[in-house]
């Protein structure tokens, strides 16, 4: 996996940084650095599914609202164990997320982000249709299970959580897999002709990311307490996710947490100048701006500076 | 299944065409062809610009499906496998248009091609850097340009790289799709001696070249198509003094 000394230095001293937060911030902060974590998850699914392959999720909602449906209603309506009811939102996440596949086999681009798009739109319609004494319906659910009480706690879970999951996405996607999956997003044909069955990779692809959505969703959902169908299966939503991974430099796992928290700290520092939806206007703005200097992300500009600085240190 | 297989590559031809057809639309691009290429033969395949040469060899592959005839490969029926099922069989193409990674360099372009099919092995065990590095040299890259992307590459070194990820995926029965093209007779003379190599080592060729000088050192026989249709099979020699050959390819009566 090609692992450097420095890889371990960074991420112990940024481990060791977020474990202390707690001491360094106040608990409103904290709130923030926990809705941070699971954008970071989140962007990093997004990432795992979309960032290398070139198949563009715009229907990640889907597969979060998956996992957070599914064991809010199991703990919820049926009493089961959260310890339980997670595992089995995160299979139904993935087994979901095999939707994904059929436009996958056969469209590429804009149309694969539509078709996802409107998967997010069709159970955000079934969840108020079908069984609205199980889903709340509209006005969604309240009083679910949770599995932390306070801020810190709640940061800790949200961290641990985060830093797993991107501690070990970062891993796999450091092996041939990931080789792989960014040469389908660079010519799929020659993957093919490299003996390689592309299918079976995006396959894997979508089944890695919803494991990651499935699980974010569901920890999300006994976090939160509760869960809002109409600011889950938001388009604005969407683009928090992808904004995030493509401002911190998508394929890359690393940016798209960075990303997060970068996007979490910018609308949050807005909200008292607008507390309205102008914000997204202004990050939309800044997101370009950053798309212009750099396409590929703040990964790309910070690893060119530490580049630069090495080559000025040896020179 | 082990002993019966074996029994049947050794019977049967590693390559065999019989009567295929490809239409796109109103246009015939494969008309009714047949042939066969013979264990550790290396076979031309000839002809003008737009004659279904690279068709054939899409057929092949799997990437074009025929409308009716057979491919089989040892044996072996394979029209209706995936086109990394009939890799896994051990036939591999080049593209005469190459097709690398565009954002990976030479060693990573061939890495993909190295790499078994199956996801678990992929992450389970690393890269064989050591037989990255042999067949990027087999093909004539130097050590510099290991880590060049495809677009510091000239032509030439697209083409070698092209052979180099065929290659690596450990083919039995190669399809070389005009890899002299754009090449330097420096070049040329590399690849025809990484060819020769693989020949005296017992790999089936079926070579499509525009380049009839650097292709006939290399080729037991010949085989001319026009307009989709086989119009001479042979001798180089024989094939090249055809007289429908001659008017077709040649463009002389
Ligand atoms: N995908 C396709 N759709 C429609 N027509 C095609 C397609 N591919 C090839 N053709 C046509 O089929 C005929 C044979 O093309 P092919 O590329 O096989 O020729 P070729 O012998 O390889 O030519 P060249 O020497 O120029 O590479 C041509 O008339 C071509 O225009
Ligand atoms: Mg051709």
């Amino acid at each position: 996996m090609g692992l450097r000394w420095y890889h371990f230095a960074l991420w112990a001293g940024f481990i060791i940084l977020m474990y202390a937060m707690p001491d360094l911030v106040s608990k409103g902060t904290l709130r923030t650095f926990i809705f941070a974590n699971f954008l970071a998850i989140f962007a990093i699914s997004w990432d795992v599914l979309s960032g290398r392959t070139g198949y563009i999720s715009f229907g990640h909602p889907f597969l979060i609202g998956i996992g957070a449906y599914t064991t809010a209603i199991l703990t919820k309506r049926f009493d089961v164990a959260i310890e339980i009811s997670i595992p089995i939102a995160v299979v139904v996440t993935m087994i979901g997320s095999t939707l994904f596949i059929l436009p996958a086999l056969r469209i590429r681009g804009s149309y694969f982000a539509l078709v996802t798009l409107a998967f997010m739109e069709l159970i955000y319609q079934l969840v108020q249709v079908i069984r609205p004494d199980l889903t709340g319906g509209t006005r969604g659910m309240s009083g679910i299970e949770t599995l932390t009480r306070g801020a810190v706690n709640g940061y800790y879970m949200s961290l641990s959580l985060m830093l797993a999951v991107a501690i070990s996405m970062w891993l796999l996607m450091r092996t041939r897999v990931g080789t792989a999956l960014s040469a389908i997003g660079m010519n799929e044909d020659s993957v093919q002709g490299s003996g390689l069955s592309t299918t079976r990779l995006k396959l894997f692809a979508f089944l890695t990311g919803a494991f990651v959505a499935g699980l974010g969703g569901a920890f999300y959902v006994h976090y939160l307490g509760s869960i809002a169908p109409r600011a889950l299966f938001d388009i604005n939503f969407v683009f928090t996710i992808i904004v995030a991974a493509l401002i911190g430099g998508s394929s890359t796992i690393i940016g798209p947490m960075v990303g997060a928290f970068f996007l979490t700290y910018l609308l949050e520092y807005l909200r008292p100048f607008l507390p309205g939806a102008e914000r997204y206007f202004i990050y939309g703005g800044i997101a370009l701006i950053i798309y212009i200097y750099q396409p590929k992300g703040i990964y790309a500009v910070v690893m060119q500076a530490w580049e630069r600085l090495r080559s000025g240190k040896s020179a | 299944m082990g002993t019966i297989a074996i029994g049947e590559k050794r019977m049967s031809h590693p390559l065999e065409i019989t009567n295929l057809v490809k239409r796109f639309g109103g246009l015939t691009a494969t008309d009714d062809i047949s042939f066969h290429v013979e264990q550790g033969q290396s076979v031309g395949l000839i002809g003008p610009n737009g004659a279904g040469k690279t068709t054939i060899f899409s057929l092949i592959m799997g990437e074009l499906r025929q409308n009716s005839g057979t491919i089989r490969l040892y044996g072996e029926d394979i029209g209706g496998l995936s086109t990394p099922a009939r890799i896994k069989r051990g036939v591999s193409r080049t593209y005469q248009v190459p097709r690398p990674f565009g954002e990976m360099s030479v060693v990573e372009n061939i890495r993909v091609g190295l790499m078994p099919d199956s996801i678990w092995k992929m992450i389970t065990q690393g890269p064989d850097r050591e037989r990255e590095i042999e067949l990027a040299l087999s093909v004539g890259f130097s050590e510099n340009d290991l880590n060049r992307r495809p677009d510091e590459l000239s032509m030439g070194d697209l083409r070698k790289l092209e052979m180099a990820r065929t290659m690596a995926t450990d083919p039995s029965v190669m399809l070389l799709d005009e890899v002299f093209a754009g090449l330097t007779k420096g070049e040329i003379a590399q690849i025809g001696e990484l060819i020769q190599q693989m020949r005296r080592d017992g790999m089936t060729f079926l070579i499509v070249s525009h380049d009839l000088k650097a292709l006939e050192p290399l080729i037991d026989s010949a085989i001319a198509i026009n307009y989709g249709s086989k119009i001479a099979e042979g001798d180089y020699a024989d094939v090249i003094s055809d007289p429908d050959v001659r008017s077709s390819y040649l463009g002389v009566a």
